[in-house]
């Protein structure tokens, strides 16, 4: 990749950016915002001494443990931001090849010299490695915020709390199973992504009735000519949520290697090359 | 020199309605090229076939290279403004120079911002909450920025008042061209473009009606004031248009010699709007 | 070639039809070689219940130790 090709693609990551900031920045911040409005309204309502315990039993568990085999526990807190992530990137993928579309700015977009290829390429490296960062920036700060507060409590209640470093690394550490989760889950549902991508560069107006509607028309089609339910299955053995979230950094390369996966980024690509040519008709 | 636009028989289909309809072009490198037509007659259909906007059947050549399978390519070569109110409206104008700057081999920041220092436009406003004027303006500043061959020009001042669309055009001919560089320019308001052209085009309901030299013009049509007492005479020459003029008639006649027409009363060469009312017109009785 | 090449790019429809055969087409093929059926792929959590157990376990060995008396509500963990 020669310096030219690289700037374009970073400026074509920045304006996606730039465009979907609410999506990538602004969500998960009010997210944040209102998850600490609830621990706060549940921290004052527990006893006093029940907190204090709650603290100590943080500090005792973590108290020089591996902050790495520890990262796992903060899964939990990550769920709401993982789902929050997902459901934006479902959201800007339908999006991503229609709205400049329908706002009529693509003829701008057109004038300049990058290639369809880049453009499509630009989304989905967008949704796979870009908006993560935002997500887990967020968690860090709320990482950050929620340990102060609970050392500070834990100080005020006169409760041990020298594990709570610990604790903090593992929720630091945990941040990379997160970006991971996010990262792996593109790939998993590469067809997903593909076929948004293809049906948001389809569709003259609203990509999401055409892209389910297309989807349950041949689902429909295929059991009712052939009586097979390849696509229902294909569909099934992808849906369980479990299969979105890394909970150990070893998973990674059996995940990544696997033949499913494998597989996934093979169809996921044809559709990919599918919305590629489809760029070309955007009026 | 070789023409850096060439068309043969484009055709372009909407369900029935048949967009273009065997649209011939050759625009020879370094002209400033007007494309004139009504409000549907393909006008935009035609510029945006030309830098791969818009898929089109037929052969179609621009700057060497085919539009519809080298998009990205060509637009190293040819900038394009539609019109107005294109640029992505959340962007800042300081992060469209940046973008342009990343993406655009050819783009010399410092001059886009020469340009700029010179209007009144904001650069840390976003696009939507500049007037259309300005955005047409800061559209123009990177297009004049970008060293191309060929700038196509699609109703470049539409909407625009009459300060902004006179500043539009000098720029456009002081600034950006050169007489090595091509321009081509669609617009439906005629009188205000008409002393840039090198090159006139007419388009109606899809078809090339008139495409010639400005300098050829005289030579081609001609306009008499016919005296009452000629009339049937001139009537027999088949004019293509006539029109009332304070209680006379002015005829305007197609590849009819002028001398033969002298004797009719005052000749002249018609103005490109009487024309281009003529030539509509021409379409209809067909 | 270049004939297929311009009938499969000839608008949004016939790159749409195009895609979408390619596509089925392969899973159709993979489905039938692998004898694909609905094969959930599972990954456990084995942290999920582990940590409510064990602080039921450790605020009870507290309460014994502290001989006092809490109310019932289960505090929020995390």
């Amino acid at each position: 990749m020669n310096s030219l090709a690289l700037n374009q693609f970073l400026a074509l990551l920045y304006r996606e950016v730039l465009e979907n900031r609410n999506l990538f920045i602004g969500a998960p911040a009010v997210l944040a915002v209102l998850l600490f409005v609830f621990t706060a309204w549940i921290v004052s309502m527990a006893p006093e001494q029940e907190l204090a315990t709650a603290i100590e039993y943080l500090s005792v568990i973590f108290d020089g443990l591996s902050p790495v085999d520890m990262a796992s526990i903060f899964m939990i807190p990550a769920i709401p931001f993982m789902m929050m992530l997902y459901f934006c990137g479902l959201i800007y993928l339908l999006n991503a090849l229609y709205q400049d579309r329908k706002d009529m700015s693509v003829f701008f977009w057109q004038s300049m010299p990058v290639s369809n290829a880049k453009t499509v390429l630009s989304k989905v490296v967008t949704i796979g490695l870009v908006a993560p960062v935002f997500y887990v920036a967020i968690l860090f700060v709320v990482y950050l915020i929620a340990v102060l507060w609970l050392t500070l409590l834990g100080f005020s209640y006169g409760v041990q709390v020298a594990g709570l470093g610990y604790m903090f690394l593992a929720a630091v550490a945990s941040l990379a199973l997160v970006y991971l989760s996010a990262f792996v889950t593109s790939l998993w549902l590469l067809p997903s992504v593909g076929w948004l991508l293809l049906f948001s560069a389809f569709a003259k107006r609203t990509p999401i009735l055409w892209a389910a509607g297309v989807f349950i028309l041949i689902g429909f089609l295929e059991d009712f000519i052939f009586g097979s339910q390849y696509l229902a299955n294909w569909v099934e053995s992808r849906s369980n949520p479990n299969q979105y979230f890394i909970y150990e950094f070893s998973d990674v390369t059996d995940r990544l290697l696997s033949y499913d996966m494998l597989f996934g980024v093979l169809v996921g690509s044809i559709l990919l090359i599918g919305a590629i040519f489809m760029r070309r008709f955007i009026d | 020199m070789k023409n850096i636009v060439e068309a043969r028989n484009l055709e372009k289909h909407y369900g029935d309605f048949k967009a273009l309809d065997g649209v011939d072009l050759s625009i020879p490198p370094g002209s400033i090229s007007g494309l004139i037509g009504p409000n549907g007659a393909g006008k935009t259909t035609t510029l945006k076939a030309l830098i791969g906007l818009c898929d089109v059947e037929g052969e179609l050549t621009v700057a060497g290279k085919d539009p519809r399978d080298a998009r990205h390519k060509l637009m190293e070569e040819v900038c394009f403004i539609a019109d107005v109110g294109i640029l992505p409206k959340w962007l800042r104008g300081n992060q469209l120079i940046d973008y342009v700057e990343a993406v655009h081999p050819r783009f010399d920041r410092a001059r886009a911002e020469k340009f700029l220092s010179t209007t009144e436009i904001p650069p840390r406003k976003r696009i939507k909450e500049l007037s259309k004027g300005m955005v047409t303006q800061l559209h123009l500043a990177i297009v004049m920025a970008i060293d191309v061959q060929l700038l196509v020009l699609d109703e470049p001042t539409l909407g625009l008042d009459i300060i902004y669309r006179k500043e539009f055009y000098d720029r456009l001919l002081n600034d950006f061209y050169d007489g090595n560089r091509t321009i081509i320019i669609s617009t439906h308001q005629v009188e205000e473009i008409e002393t840039l052209l090198s090159h006139l085009i007419f388009i109606n309901k899809g078809k090339i009606v008139l495409d010639a030299q400005m300098a050829e013009l005289e030579t081609l049509y001609t306009e008499v004031i016919v005296e009452p007492e000629h009339l049937a005479a001139a009537d027999a020459l088949n004019p293509i248009y006539i029109r009332d003029l304070l209680g006379k008639k002015a005829y305007t006649y197609e590849a009819v010699p002028r001398a033969q027409l002298e004797p009719f009363g005052e000749t002249g060469t018609p103005s490109v709007a009487d024309l281009f009312v003529a030539k509509m017109k021409e379409g209809k009785h067909e | 070639m270049l004939q297929l090449k311009n009938l499969l790019l000839r608008n949004r429809f016939s790159v749409l039809l195009a895609t979408l055969t390619v596509y089925l087409l392969v899973l159709v093929v993979e489905g039938a070689i692998t004898g694909r059926e609905a094969r959930v792929v599972d990954f456990e959590n084995p942290f999920f219940d582990l940590t409510m157990r064990d602080f039921q376990d450790f605020r009870d060995a507290r309460i014994e130790d502290n001989e006092s008396d809490f109310s019932s509500a289960d505090p929020d963990v995390l």
